[in-house]
C-alpha cells in the first residue's frame, strides 16, 4: 500500500474542511484534506447561499447571532469576491405576531446588530414582489454567498501553501496506536486503491458524517442528528434582497437571491442517515406556499431545481443523556469535541454543529484546539488572509461575469450560454482538475446550473471532455448519462409549469435526438 | 368575423401537414399559430415506431401492437402510409424523403447512437449501412462533435474515425448550425470543404456531415459534395437549431403560400365559442388585438408540454391552452419515477380523441401531433411519425366529412 506522511490529516472538503486546510496551511502546517467525493459535494454545496447577519439567531440563538455578526464582516473582508452584498430585510407577514418584532430589535441592539426599522411602503419600493400585506420591516447587513467559489478558494489558497486535497477519497479506517489517532486508511474511489495516510494530528470535519468517522477510532456516544432541509432555486431573483419571515425560526421562511437565480429554503426533519434525503412532493408544495406567503404568485413563478441538505447538528449522549426531539431545537452553534477529554484518545479532535457563515470561526477553534493540544504557538491569521481570487477587495457583483464574456466574445465558443461559460475556461478546469466527471466540472464552474438545466451545453461538455482526450468513448456515454440521472433527482418534484415545458424540450433533445440510452457502453 | 372552412392551430409538423392537405382537396384553411413550430427543433427523420419497447426492425407491423389509447390507433396502419405516401411527394422537389414502413433505417445520431427511423431526407438515408464512415466536425460548431460520434460509432461495429475542419463562416468562431447551412449555400464554402477533405478520404468511407449542408437548396449542396468526394455523403442531425426542420417548414410553408392559405404568426388562441357539440369560432390574441375568427372545423395542432400546447400548474392541474380541452393521463400520484431512463407514467399524458380525432364532446374539433395523449414520443421514437400521421388524417377526415365517419375506416 502507498503511504502519504503528513503534519494535519483532515476528513472532510466541505466548508469546515477547506476552512480548516486553509488555516492549518497558512500556520504552517504540512496538511492533507481528504473527501470521500468532490469537493462541497455535500451539506455546503446544498445549501440556500444566505451570508447571515446573525437576525435569525437574535432571539432564539443569541450565541449563534453574536457569531454571526463578527464573521459575516471577516468573511466580506477576506473572501468579498464570493459574496454579493444583497442586503436583508425582516418582514412581518399577515400571519406572524408583530410583536416578534421588538424583540427581534431588542435582540439585534444587544448583538450589535445593524439593523433599521422602515415603512412598509419603502420596504416595498425596494422589493416591489413582497407581499404588500406585510405588517413590517427591518433592514440587516445579509448577503448571499457561493459555497463552490468559497470552497474552492480556500482549497486552491491551502494548496498554494503545499497543501495536498485529495478528492474521492474515502475514508476506511482510522489508524489507532495506543491512545491516540496516528492517521487513516483512505481509498481511491475512482481506482480502489488504497493508501495509507500518516499524520501527527487527525481533525475530523466530516459534518453530518462526523459520527461514522468517530466510531472507527472506537469511539461511542458521539452523535449528528441530520437535520434535513429543503431548497427550491426558483429562475430569477424574485428578490434581490435576502427576505427573511421576521419570526421564530421555521419553514420556508427565508428567500435569498444569489447570483441568477433565487432560492427558498428551507425545511428542518431529522433523518436517519445523511446519505439517504429524498424530495417528497408534500414538502414541496408547502415550501411553494411559503415561498407565496412571501411573494404572491410565487407558485406561477418557474422552479428550476429541488435539493435536500443535511444540517450536521450535535448531539453527546455523555453531556445530554437523551436525543433532542425536534431538530429546530439544537443550537446552530458549532464546538470541538475534545477526545482527549471526552475519551481518552489523543490527536483527534472532532467538529460539530455550525454554519457555513461561521466556517472560518470553526476551522480557528478547531485548529486553537489542536495547536494546544500539541503545545504549539502558531497564531491564526484568517481573518486578515485572503485566498487566492479575492484579491481585488470587491464584492461579487451580478453583471460580472457578464461583463468578462462581453470582452471575449467575439473570439470565443460560448459553451453554456445560461451561465455564460466559455470553452477556454471549460478546457482548462476539465484539465486543472483532471476529471471525467461533468458533476464535477458543474460545480466547479455551474455548467449546466441555469434555466436549461444542461439542455444544450452538456452534450457539448461532454464532446469537449472527450476531444480533449479526457473521456474514451464508454466513459463519455457513462458520464453523460450519469449526469442526467443526477440532475433529474433535482427536477422531477418540481417539474410543472415552464420547467415541465423545458425538461420536455430536454428529453427531445436527450432522447429524441440524441437517443443517448442507447448510445453503446 | 371572417369565416373559414377549417381553422388549423399550429405550424408544427402536424398543423402544416393538415394545411396542407386541407387546402390541396379545397378547403378554404387559416392557420393560426404562437410562431414557427417543433419543426425547428426536430431532426425532422420521419421516426415512426423506433422502440416497442424493444428496437423496432419493421415498424409498420409493430404498429398493430400499440394500444387502443395509442395515436396510432386512430389512424391504422394504412393512414400511417397514406401519410407518408402525400408527405414524400410533397417534398420531392425541393427536399427529397427516402424510406417506407417496412423497415427502420438505423441512422447515427450525434453522439454515435444508431437511431431507428422511418423515412428519412436522401440528405441523411446513407447514414444506413456498415460501411467505414468518416466524419466530418467544424471547431467551430459546437453542436456537433465528430471524434465522439466516430468513437461510439465504432463502438457499435462500424469503423469510423473523425476529421475537424477549421473553417469559420463569416470569420467568428462560435456558429450555430444555420450559420454554418447559410454559408453551405455558397458555392465556393463548400468548394473548399471539399478540397479540404479529398486528400483525406479512406478507399470505402461513407462521409458524414453535421446536418448543415445548406438551407436554400440542400440536395444541391449535398449533390456537389457527393460528386465532389465521389462517396455516399449523409447529414447527422445537430443540437437545435434544426436545419432540416426548417427545410421542411420551408418548403410546406412555401406549399400553403401557393395554395393561397393565410399563416397568422403571433396569434394566440384562446377560447372559443360554442353552440352544443360545435366550436363555431376561435379567439385569439393577434399582437395585442383580441379576435375571433368563425369556422366549420378546427384542427388542435398546438403540440404538447414541450410547446407550450398543454401545460402542468403546480397543483397539478393540467390545461390544453387552446381551447381548454379535458387532459388525461395525469396521474393523482407518482408523476415521475426517479430513475431517469424509465417509462414516466406522466409521458402519455394528453387529450384523449376517439377513432375520428375528436376529444370528448366536440363533433367538429380534431386533435392532431403531440397534444395527443396515449403515446411517449421520444422515447418509443415516434414523434414526428405520429404528428405526420395524424396530421394527414385530420385533414382527410374533414375532406371525408360529407360521408359520416364510421369505425371500419378508421382500421
Amino acid at each position: 500500500m502507498a503511504s502519504l506522511e503528513t503534519d494535519v490529516l483532515v476528513i472532510g472538503g466541505g466548508a469546515t474542511g477547506a476552512g480548516v486546510a486553509w488555516d492549518c496551511a497558512l500556520r504552517g502546517f504540512d496538511t492533507i484534506l481528504v473527501d470521500r467525493a468532490d469537493l462541497a459535494e455535500g451539506t455546503s454545496g446544498r445549501f440556500h447561499g444566505l451570508l447571515h447577519s446573525g437576525g435569525r439567531y437574535v432571539v432564539k440563538d443569541p450565541v449563534a447571532a453574536d457569531e454571526c455578526v463578527a464573521e459575516n464582516a471577516i468573511l466580506r473582508r477576506v473572501i468579498p469576491d464570493c459574496i454579493e452584498d444583497t442586503g436583508g430585510l425582516f418582514v412581518v407577514t399577515p400571519d406572524d405576531d408583530p410583536a416578534y418584532g421588538d424583540a427581534f430589535l431588542e435582540g439585534c441592539r444587544r448583538a450589535n446588530l445593524p439593523t433599521e426599522e422602515i415603512g412598509v411602503g419603502e420596504a416595498l419600493k425596494l422589493e416591489p414582489r413582497l407581499n404588500p400585506g406585510i405588517k413590517r420591516a427591518f433592514t440587516v447587513p445579509d448577503g448571499s454567498i457561493d459555497a463552490w467559489k468559497t470552497v474552492w478558494a480556500l482549497a486552491r489558497g491551502a494548496s498554494a501553501r503545499g497543501a495536498r486535497i485529495l478528492t474521492y477519497h474515502k475514508v476506511v479506517d482510522l489508524k489507532v496506536e495506543g491512545d491516540a489517532v496516528v492517521g487513516a486508511r483512505v481509498r481511491n474511489e475512482l481506482t480502489g486503491e488504497e493508501l495509507d495516510v500518516g499524520a501527527r494530528f487527525t481533525l475530523n470535519a466530516s459534518g453530518a458524517w462526523a459520527a461514522q468517522i468517530v466510531k472507527m477510532a472506537g469511539i461511542e456516544g458521539v452523535g449528528v442528528i441530520p437535520g434535513k432541509g429543503i431548497m427550491i432555486a426558483m429562475n430569477h431573483r424574485l428578490v434581490n434582497t435576502v427576505v427573511n419571515r421576521c419570526t421564530m425560526p421555521a419553514d420556508g421562511d427565508i428567500l435569498v437571491p444569489i447570483r441568477t437565480v433565487s432560492v427558498i429554503g428551507t425545511t428542518d426533519i431529522r433523518a436517519a442517515d445523511p446519505d439517504e434525503i429524498p424530495v417528497t412532493q408534500d414538502e414541496v408544495d408547502a415550501m411553494l406556499d411559503d415561498g407565496e406567503r412571501l411573494v404572491p404568485g410565487f407558485r406561477d413563478a418557474r422552479a428550476l431545481r429541488v435539493w435536500a441538505g443535511v444540517r450536521p447538528l450535535f448531539q453527546d449522549e455523555k453531556a445530554s443523556g437523551q436525543a433532542a426531539a425536534d431538530t429546530r431545537d439544537v443550537s446552530r452553534t458549532h464546538a470541538v469535541v475534545d477526545h482527549v477529554e471526552r475519551d481518552g484518545v489523543g490527536r483527534f479532535l472532532t467538529m460539530s454543529g455550525g454554519k457555513l457563515t461561521t466556517l472560518r470561526l470553526m476551522a480557528q477553534d478547531l485548529v486553537d484546539a489542536m495547536c494546544r493540544q500539541l503545545g504549539e504557538d502558531r497564531p491564526c491569521t484568517t481573518t486578515t488572509a485572503r485566498p487566492p481570487d479575492n484579491d481585488d477587495g470587491q464584492l461579487y457583483s451580478l453583471g460580472a461575469r457578464l461583463r468578462r464574456r462581453e470582452a471575449t466574445l467575439q473570439e470565443e465558443q460560448l459553451i453554456c450560454e445560461c451561465e455564460l461559460i466559455g470553452r477556454t475556461r471549460l478546457e482548462e478546469t476539465m484539465r486543472r482538475r483532471g476529471t471525467t466527471n461533468l458533476d464535477d466540472v458543474r460545480r466547479s464552474l455551474r455548467l449546466g446550473m441555469g434555466p436549461c438545466q444542461g439542455g444544450f451545453c452538456i452534450y457539448r461538455a461532454t464532446g469537449i471532455l472527450h476531444g480533449v482526450g479526457r473521456l474514451d468513448g464508454p466513459e463519455a456515454s457513462a458520464s453523460l448519462r450519469g449526469f442526467l440521472q443526477e440532475r433529474w433527482k433535482g427536477m422531477w418534484p418540481i417539474l410543472y409549469g415552464d420547467q415541465l415545458r423545458q425538461a420536455r424540450l430536454d428529453d427531445w433533445i436527450f432522447q429524441g435526438l440524441l437517443d443517448v440510452e442507447h448510445v453503446p457502453g | 368575423m371572417s369565416h373559414h372552412d377549417v381553422i388549423v392551430v399550429g405550424t408544427g409538423l402536424a398543423g402544416l401537414t393538415a394545411a396542407a392537405r386541407l387546402a390541396e382537396g379545397g378547403a378554404r384553411v387559416l392557420v393560426l399559430a404562437k410562431g414557427v413550430g417543433a419543426t425547428h427543433l426536430s431532426p425532422c427523420t420521419i421516426d415512426v415506431l423506433g422502440y416497442a419497447p424493444d428496437r423496432v426492425s419493421d415498424p409498420g407491423a409493430a404498429l398493430a401492437g400499440l394500444g387502443e389509447d395509442h395515436p396510432y390507433a386512430a389512424v391504422g396502419r394504412d393512414g400511417v402510409a397514406a401519410a407518408i405516401g402525400w408527405f414524400t411527394d410533397a417534398m420531392r422537389d425541393r427536399y427529397p424523403y427516402t424510406g417506407g414502413l417496412d423497415r427502420n433505417l438505423l441512422l447515427p445520431t450525434a453522439v454515435g447512437a444508431l437511431k431507428p427511423t422511418a423515412v428519412v431526407p436522401e440528405t441523411m438515408a446513407a447514414g444506413d449501412g456498415s460501411d467505414p464512415v468518416l466524419v466530418v466536425g467544424f471547431t467551430a460548431l459546437k453542436d456537433f462533435h465528430a471524434p465522439l460520434l466516430a468513437d461510439n460509432l465504432s463502438r457499435a461495429g462500424i469503423a469510423a474515425r473523425a476529421v475537424e475542419l477549421g473553417l469559420v463562416p463569416e470569420g467568428r468562431v462560435d456558429v450555430n448550425s444555420l450559420g454554418f447551412a447559410r454559408a453551405f449555400d455558397d458555392p465556393a464554402f463548400r468548394a473548399e470543404v471539399a478540397a479540404q477533405l479529398v486528400a483525406r478520404l479512406g478507399a470505402d468511407e461513407r462521409v458524414a456531415f453535421p446536418a448543415v449542408l445548406g438551407i436554400a437548396d440542400a440536395p444541391a449542396a449535398w449533390g456537389t459534395l457527393r460528386e465532389r468526394l465521389a462517396r455516399p455523403v449523409f447529414e447527422v442531425p445537430t443540437l437545435p437549431p434544426s436545419v432540416p426542420g426548417m427545410r421542411v417548414f420551408a418548403v410546406l410553408r412555401e406549399r400553403l403560400r401557393r395554395a393561397g392559405v393565410r399563416v397568422i404568426l403571433n396569434a394566440v388562441v384562446g377560447g372559443a365559442e360554442r353552440a352544443g357539440g360545435r366550436v363555431s369560432a376561435v379567439r385569439a390574441r393577434v399582437g395585442l388585438r383580441e379576435v375571433t375568427y368563425g369556422c366549420d372545423w378546427v384542427v388542435l395542432a398546438s403540440g404538447g408540454f414541450a410547446s407550450g400546447g398543454l401545460e402542468l400548474d403546480s397543483r397539478w392541474k393540467a390545461r390544453e391552452r387552446a381551447l381548454g380541452l379535458p387532459v388525461t393521463g395525469v396521474p393523482t400520484d407518482e408523476r415521475f419515477r426517479a430513475d431517469y431512463f424509465a417509462e414516466q407514467p406522466m409521458a402519455r399524458a394528453g387529450v384523449a380523441v376517439d377513432r375520428d380525432l375528436r376529444p370528448e364532446g366536440h363533433e367538429n374539433v380534431l386533435v392532431a401531433g403531440a397534444t395527443l395523449a396515449g403515446a411517449q414520443p421520444w422515447r418509443e421514437k415516434s414523434g414526428d411519425g405520429i404528428s405526420l400521421a395524424t396530421g394527414h388524417r385530420a385533414a382527410e377526415l374533414i375532406l371525408g366529412a360529407a360521408v359520416p365517419s364510421e369505425p371500419a375506416r378508421a382500421a
